[in-house]
């Protein structure tokens, strides 16, 4: 495909660009990652909230995608397909790091985010700060429920943590945020 | 979907994405490099493969060399063996000749009996008319 020239790389859909990488191109694949890179780069420093860990991991997961794009049955389920590999990717990084997620029981509690400074002001405390003050496991079903607008099984089947834990996770940090997010009436 | 969890969805949605060449010019290069590395390895494992062939056909060879006559002198003395024994035993055509030949003459003696029986069987009938 590299021999078609730039343009024809530039112009052509996702599809062919899986189809093509998929038959080991690598420019093809390349180009899919320029495509793709911004949102997967977010969805993992929503998750990660750290820039420099969050691209490493969108790195490995593309590479991850690299190895097994014969795997992907058909060129549309690539976004869903990439999605798990990039959960997976940060899933295995926390848990080297031994981060294990902490049940909800041992969650950490609400605090009191409503008496900050910023909040007491009124002010609206950006997406990326909020999520940061979340736990590692509430900010990944958080941002997999309301970021990536999976149903709370999708979740289940994406991490492999159990149905309640996943719905009280999102609970839990969908309270932390409004907290921090809506201004202090 | 109360009004929070719309405003949460918008702000997911709204959030700046990252976008800089660096990144994706840093997974390409390190594709380029797994890929080179593969194709290392695959010649490398060609590599091996063809030598140790080399070394089997050569280990044939010499061997070939050393047991090769005597191997060859006994394999045709065996050969000889076979082939006398084969032609020593009776043909298989003859064996079923005389199979043949041996059913053919009782087949007319049965022939012969049941015309007996039939011609009797008649001579009686008749008798009985």
């Amino acid at each position: 495909m590299a021999a078609r020239g730039f343009l024809s790389l530039a112009s052509a859909t996702e599809a062919a660009l899986i189809v093509a990488a998929q038959a080991r191109d690598q420019a093809a694949f390349g180009e899919l990652v320029k495509r793709r890179q911004g949102w997967a780069r977010a969805l993992l420093r929503r998750m990660c909230s750290n820039h420099a860990e969050a691209d490493d991991l969108a790195q490995e997961a593309f590479i991850k995608a690299w190895e097994r794009l014969t795997d992907l049955e058909t060129p549309a389920a690539f976004p869903g397909w990439f999605r798990r590999v990039a959960v997976t990717t940060f899933l295995m990084a926390k848990r080297k790091q031994k981060a294990i997620f902490e049940e909800i029981d041992d969650a950490s509690p609400i605090a009191d985010e409503g008496s900050t400074p910023e909040a007491a002001a009124g002010a609206k405390i950006d997406l990326e700060k909020a999520l940061a003050k979340l736990s590692d496991a509430e900010r990944l079903c958080v941002t997999l429920n309301h970021g990536e607008g999976l149903s709370h099984s999708e979740i289940v089947d994406i991490t492999g943590l159990p149905l309640g834990t996943v719905k009280s996770h999102v609970q839990r940090g969908t309270e932390k945020l409004r907290r921090l997010l809506e201004p202090a009436t | 979907m109360n009004d929070f969890d719309a405003l949460l969805k918008r702000s997911f949605a709204e959030a700046p994405e990252p976008a800089d060449d660096g990144f994706s010019v840093n997974v390409g290069r390190v594709v380029a490099h797994r890929v080179q590395a593969a194709k290392a390895r695959n010649a490398a494992y060609s590599v091996g493969m063809a030598a140790a062939g080399a070394a089997i056909c050569y280990g044939a060879y010499a061997l070939a060399s050393v047991y090769g006559q005597e191997i060859a002198a006994t394999a045709g003395l065996e050969l000889a063996r076979v082939h006398g024994a084969l032609s020593s035993t009776p043909s298989v055509g003859g064996v079923a000749q005389g199979m043949l030949q041996s059913f053919g003459a009782g087949l007319t003696q049965m022939l012969l009996v049941f015309g007996a029986l039939a011609g009797g069987a008649v001579a009686y009938r008749s008798a009985q008319e």
